[in-house]
């Protein structure tokens, strides 16, 4: 018996194509459904520097928080659901917390608590749940979602004291929590962080220089003269710093461009890495926009946003799982003329994004 | 999920090197299992588990059988050994093994070409009872003549099994020869295992193992032993089957050495 070796794991992987200018096109929703972006990368053609408005851009993304070993009864604390939960939209996810190992929480902009536990976890805390919906042949992982807005979720409620004893006595969690809020910033959420170790980090922008980079032509022509993977493939080799000259004598690396080619002068690959918020991510698409309005050597920008590989919840709180990698992200291409291609990927264990 | 384990390490009487292989392991997220060649009947595996959570180790003991008198059931030095695996070498001890033997887990053998066919019927009736198949992979790292061997071994284990039961463990005696959970998943669809059953192959039917391993161990769940440090020893007891009232007698002389090490 042979072993088929030609199946590779399954990826989801979603293309749509409109114009900004269209008015039905649903680009905000896409990016607002993504809660937890971890990093967005940008290249710029033909570009030696960051334009200063995308720079003062880049580098006015809202901060986040870092808590340090948070119980995550916490986040069931009255005054923090009614000065922070009930008032805006709060980003919240475990930091450090693998989604196939351990338990991740995700607190969402809607009021949602998400709770992704091991079998024996979910068996000792003790609150109504369901399987989750990747499971192989034997259920191991379980997910909690609670909705912080219900009525039986008010503060006294009975499920949310059900839920509260058992976050504080049959199972009590405690993790390094990554929170945001927007649009309070931090001053909403001081009653919670002044009880524990905290700190404040700004999202960190790198930007790396290319010179001599080998590019697809026509990217912006519709319809598209190459398939997105390998176009993707391509802008993956680009963001990692891979080389794509596919030269005989190395052997790290058979990545190429795809066909037919140019080659660019120069090209800026800029990144920002931290708890991003779809807010900020939509006004650095505007601002983009903009840029590519003014007369340009280069006709397009390419946005790459990816969501945390450990998040319990991807596009619209739907259920996230690792089965070897858990991609979850999506590659904005936009040409002139305010038109865009926009491609969302998953990994296996995932729901098709929107 | 549950946590990424590998349950084979090989150990060595060399501590530094010992030390630097579970150090290595612990980096890696899995358990790893140590395996002392004591001689060819017995060797001793102990049992790490990922940096998320505290480092848990076990033992385990494995029986390298060419004959059925080689593995002695309810023998009283099991007792020490939180796992106990069996490797038959013969049609007939594999059969017996599948049947009868109260283990946990079946060694398939990669160091030689496998001279018996797994049958269906064996197969089966083990994972009935929450015996699983265990494939080593550092053999394969190590040699290529061994890699064959355990490839084909491997295949042909799965033809009959279908992916169920199975796990993937090092057998490392280095720590080189070690690898991470995800890699073991892909050397697990080389095996011709399911990118599903390869990746439980390495956390949730190891957790299953161990479940198994508590249930032999306590008489179905009924009687438990624990090491107390005072003399009034927390011990819970309750009347088990019949065919187990002997080990209910056992444990209770257990109790008074107990206290006599303390």
């Amino acid at each position: 018996m042979s072993v088929d070796l030609d199946h590779t794991p399954r990826c989801l992987l979603v293309s749509d194509r409109s114009s900004f200018l269209h008015e039905k096109n649903r680009i905000n929703s896409q990016v607002e459904q993504l809660n937890f972006n971890y990093k967005v990368s940008l290249l710029l053609p033909e570009c030696g520097s960051t334009p200063s408005h995308l720079d003062s851009m880049l580098n006015n993304f809202s901060t986040f928080y870092l808590i340090r070993k948070l119980p995550i009864y916490e986040l069931l604390d009255k005054r923090f659901l009614e000065t922070a939960v009930y008032q805006g939209c709060v980003y919240g996810l475990s930091y450090r917390t693998r989604i196939d190992e351990d338990i991740c929480v995700a607190l969402m902009p809607n009021g949602h608590l998400c709770l992704s536990l091991d079998k024996d976890s979910f068996q000792v805390l003790g609150v109504e749940g369901k399987a989750s919906r990747f499971s192989h042949r034997t259920k191991s992982r379980y997910v909690v979602s609670v909705d912080m807005t219900e009525s039986s979720m008010v503060p006294g409620g009975r499920g949310y004291l059900r839920l509260l004893t058992g976050l504080k006595s049959r199972l009590p969690l405690k993790s390094d929590f990554l929170l945001s809020h927007h649009p309070g910033g931090g001053a909403s959420l001081q009653a919670l962080l002044s009880r524990y170790d905290w700190s404040e980090h700004k999202p960190e922008v790198s930007t790396h220089a290319l010179t001599c980079l080998s590019c697809p032509t026509q990217l912006t022509s519709i319809p598209p003269n190459f398939d997105p993977h390998s176009f993707l493939e391509w802008l993956g080799a680009v963001d990692a710093d891979i080389s794509c000259e596919n030269s005989s004598c190395s052997f790290l690396s058979s990545l190429a461009c795809p066909e037919p080619k140019t080659m660019l002068s120069q090209a800026l690959r800029v990144s920002v890495c931290g708890l991003l918020l779809p807010q900020d991510i939509l006004r650095l698409i505007q601002e983009i926009r903009c840029y590519l309005d003014q007369p340009q050597l280069q006709s397009w920008v390419a946005l790459t946003v990816h969501g945390f590989v450990d998040s319990p919840v991807s596009w619209g709180g739907r259920e996230h799982g690792a089965l070897r990698g858990g991609e979850n992200f999506y590659t904005l291409l936009m040409g002139e003329d305010h038109t865009y291609h926009l491609h969302l990927v998953t990994g296996a264990h995932d729901t098709c994004p929107p | 999920m549950s946590v990424f384990m590998d349950l084979n390490l090989i150990y060595t009487g060399d501590r530094t090197g010992l030390r630097t292989l579970l150090e290595t392991a612990a980096h890696r997220e899995s358990s790893a299992d140590d395996e002392e060649i004591v001689s060819s009947v017995c060797k001793h595996l102990c049992l790490y588990q990922g940096r998320s959570r505290p480092i848990r180790v076990l033992n385990r003991l494995t029986v390298v059988m060419s004959d059925s008198s080689h593995f002695r059931p309810n023998a009283t030095e099991y007792r020490s050994f939180d796992l106990l695996a069996v490797q038959p070498t013969t049609e007939k001890l594999f059969h017996a093994a599948c049947m009868l033997y109260d283990v946990d887990i079946i060694c398939i053998s990669v160091s030689e070409k496998l001279p018996f066919f797994f049958k269906r019927a064996p197969v089966n009736g083990a994972a009935d009872r929450g015996v699983v198949f265990e494939v080593s992979y550092s053999a394969a790292i190590r040699d290529s003549t061994l890699r064959r061997y355990t490839i084909a071994n491997a295949i042909n284990l799965m033809e009959s099994c279908k992916g169920r039961n199975v796990i993937l463990s090092s057998a490392a005696e280095k720590a080189l020869e070690l690898r991470g959970p995800y890699d073991v998943t892909n050397l697990g669809l080389l095996f011709g295992l399911s990118d599903g059953d390869a990746k439980e192959a390495v956390c949730s039917t190891c957790r299953s193992v161990l479940l198994h391993a508590e249930t032999r161990k306590t008489a179905s769940g009924i009687i438990y032993t624990m090491r107390s440090c005072s003399d009034s020893a927390g011990q819970e007891g309750a009347p088990g089957d019949p065919e187990h009232g002997g080990s209910i007698i056992d444990s209770q002389t257990i109790k008074p050495s107990l206290a006599s090490d303390d």
